[in-house]
């Protein structure tokens, strides 16, 4: 088998499996879950016969999708080591996710529509790994919004997930706006959107960068990958089942925001990298701090999902795309990790989500407790697990290319040990806080198999020396580049003495403040403004919804009487109006009377008369 | 004695208004079409009578057509007429308003 063709059973498997669920099991609920399982099996299956058949060799073909005149869309695919790399963590991650899927919702009244729906995202997050040309790309990218939009809505009928669904879908929207005009325009301007032969123009004629194309296709990435300011969608995104949120909000669907850019990455100028790096660094600084007055513990781990995609966007802007990527597939094991330890506990508490009615669960849940553990030491970036690898690397990119930046990143590592230390000292020490708490007990094999599988990639994942050839060979371009830089070692030993100071400090000072297993939150208790002001998220919600409400609102109510009254009224109901009178009065010239047409027919022949003899 | 120009005219245009009148102001078909015929005869008689005193026979040629072209219609609007007698039993236009609105 060539790698074409599983490449095209990858794709096409999640496809059929959710065109078989949505027409025949939506009632047939354990079959639905079969399905999707097996689908899941087999793309990453499918996925590995891929990568070896394709060796360390890019595949791309390509072939005419629609062409009208000289415009041509084409499909294809565009299989090279930062794809492969891709797909292997987001089949993997997917297929444990759908295991763990089982355990989870297995009382859900809703299961064949919940696996249906997760079939449609990974064929749709799949075209994006492996989509060769930006208008595919598109394409899957908004199947990747609506399959999210789904998912995310679907507890819809509570008011909350159905609002959260439509937040999620509007405010991606808005991005996608820029990169559908980004694609417009790159096709103009390179007259392809083809990646490898936009690529090759690029590095022919290094003039042919155009800052526009740039800033508006990172528009779509702002929006995917929940960037400041688009990043309110994220957090609500939590309504949906717990896996999604694994799936859809930390592993997988965020980080194609981040993967499209890796993609592109030549078609960015210095100065906009530079102010992608510093948006990163906003965000991950900002999410941070919002993470320390939130209570849910699945929006906790949402912000410090918003705070690592800064990272990713920051080391993608310091002009190491390969660091990018290295750190978004580590976190997406371990954020995977978190988000189903999580949703382990949320399922064992009878679907209490409030860490301080949590507590004691350690010894409730064992494997769910250590393995989240090793979820938050991998985060925090603790020495020889994934993520301090793909950390240190931004870090000491950081150190090189702008101290600022590295500065504020490790001030960030230290606010992540910090909420992600509080999460686990309240949650899962002291003694149960709550009647759901105290019966908590350690879920069934589906969950737990999948926590152990993905806490043993969260430890040797960064191992990058282990990879197998075919797999991250940017990653291990970027890592090298680094590495034989000047002045590598001493900037190595003080990223770690800081990187492991911040963690350090972070986890044992949450741990002194806010103890084991407390009821309430001390911040909350001792500096209330302190804690009202972090909640309150810089108040981005508030001002959008004052914006949306207040200006949005009134300009489409002026419009609004601009088509009703002028051109409905006058446009359109005037000419109807007159045209209309103009046959009512005629009409009445008509009554069937011969007499009366004799006399209409004298005057007619008296006025041409007049007319003719000039007297008019 | 010769009767002159003039006096043709003014009989052709009083057998003129005659049969306008009667188109006007009659209701019965037939007395309609007679005196629609009134007026063409009327023309007729002027254009003969121009003929004579230009000393052309333009207008009689003229008539000549008229006369044929008459005789056609009148055979085919008589048959128009009966036709509608046996349908609606009336030839009385005031009667005859079913094309009305």
């Amino acid at each position: 088998m060539t790698a074409t063709q599983s490449l095209l059973v990858v794709l096409f498997a999640p496809l059929l499996s959710a065109v078989v669920i949505a027409f025949f099991c939506r009632q047939r609920h354990g079959l639905a879950a079969a399905i999707s399982v097996s689908a899941s099996a087999a793309i990453f299956i499918f996925s590995l016969l891929a990568v070896a058949a394709a060796g360390s060799d890019t595949v791309h073909v390509t072939t005419d999708w629609l062409s009208f005149g000289d415009f041509e869309i084409n499909k294809g695919f565009f299989f090279d080591s930062v794809s492969k790399t891709m797909l292997l963590m987001v089949t993997f991650v997917g297929f444990l996710i759908h295991v763990f899927s089982l355990g989870y919702m297995a009382k859900d009244p809703a299961r064949g529509r919940y696996f249906g729906g997760l079939s449609i995202f990974m064929f749709s997050m799949l075209g994006i790994v492996l989509a060769d040309n930006l208008i595919m790309i598109f394409v899957f990218w908004e199947l990747v919004g609506f399959s999210s939009y789904m998912l995310i809505g679907h507890y819809f009928n509570t008011k909350k997930a159905a609002a959260a669904a439509k937040k999620a879908f509007i405010v991606n929207r808005i991005g996608d706006l820029g990169f559908v005009v980004g694609i417009a325009y790159a096709y103009w301007h390179f007259g392809t959107t083809d990646l490898e032969v936009m690529g090759q123009i690029v590095g022919a004629d290094s003039s042919m960068v155009n800052l526009t194309i740039a800033a508006l296709l990172m528009c779509g990435f702002i929006g995917k990958s929940a960037q400041f300011p688009l990043h309110v969608w994220l957090p609500d995104a939590m309504a949906g089942p717990t896996p999604v949120s694994a799936l859809i909000h930390a592993a997988t669907m965020v980080a194609a925001g981040g993967y499209f850019l890796i993609r592109i990455v030549y078609l960015f100028p210095d100065g906009l990298l530079t102010f992608i790096a510093w948006l990163g660094v906003f965000g991950a600084i900002y999410a941070g701090f919002c993470a320390f007055a939130r209570r849910d513990i699945k929006q906790i781990l949402a912000y410090s999902t918003l705070s690592q995609l800064g990272y990713i966007s920051a080391a993608f802007g310091l002009g190491y795309p390969g660091v990018a990527l290295f750190h978004l597939v580590t976190h997406a094991f371990f954020k995977a990790l978190l988000f189903l330890a999580a949703g382990s506990v949320i399922h064992g508490c009878h679907h209490e989500q409030d860490i301080f009615k949590m507590g004691g669960l350690l010894k409730k849940m064992p494997i769910t407790g250590i393995t989240f553990f090793i979820g938050i030491l991998a985060l925090c970036g603790v020495y020889g697990l994934s993520g301090f690898y793909s950390k240190d690397a931004i870090l000491i990119a950081g150190g090189f290319e702008n101290v600022p930046i590295a500065i504020f990143l490790t001030f960030g590592a230290l606010l992540t040990a910090g909420y992600m230390g509080r999460l686990f000292w309240v949650a899962f020490l002291g003694q149960p806080n709550s009647e759901a708490a105290s019966h908590a007990k350690e879920s069934p094999l589906t969950m737990v198999v999948p926590l152990i599988v993905l806490a043993v990639l969260s430890i040797i994942g960064g191992w990058i020396g282990f990879w197998p050839e075919q797999l991250g060979g940017s990653i291990k371009a970027d890592l090298d580049l680094l590495h034989y830089t000047d002045g590598y070692d001493a900037m190595h030993n003080r990223i770690v003495i800081f990187g492991t100071a911040a963690w350090v400090i972070g986890l044992l000072g949450a741990f002194l403040f806010y103890g084991k297993g407390a009821k309430r939150d001390r911040l909350e208790k001792i500096a209330a403004p302190v804690y009202g002001f972090l909640e309150s998220r810089l108040w981005f919600d508030e001002v959008y919804n004052y914006y949306v409400a207040k200006i949005q609102q009134r300009f489409a109510l002026f419009l609004s009487f601009l088509d009703v009254f002028v051109i409905k009224g006058i446009f359109v109901r005037g000419s109807a109006g007159l045209v209309g009178l103009v046959g009512t009065c005629s009409r009445s010239l008509h009554d069937g009377n011969l007499h009366s047409y004799v006399y209409w027919f004298l005057a007619g022949l008296i006025l041409l008369w007049v007319a003719a003899s000039g007297l008019l | 004695m010769t009767v002159g120009l003039n006096a043709f005219i003014l009989l052709a245009g009083l057998l003129f208004a005659i049969g306008l009148l009667g188109v006007i102001l009659r209701k019965n078909t037939l007395v309609i079409y007679m005196s629609l015929e009134l007026m063409l005869n009327a023309v007729n008689l002027a254009l003969v009578a121009f003929s004579r005193y230009n000393g052309t026979m333009d207008g009689n040629l003229f008539v000549f057509f008229i006369i044929t072209v008459a005789a056609a219609e009148v055979a085919l609007g008589l048959a128009i007429i009966v036709a509608l007698f046996r349908l609606r039993q009336t030839v009385m236009v005031d009667e005859l308003t079913s094309l009305s609105r």
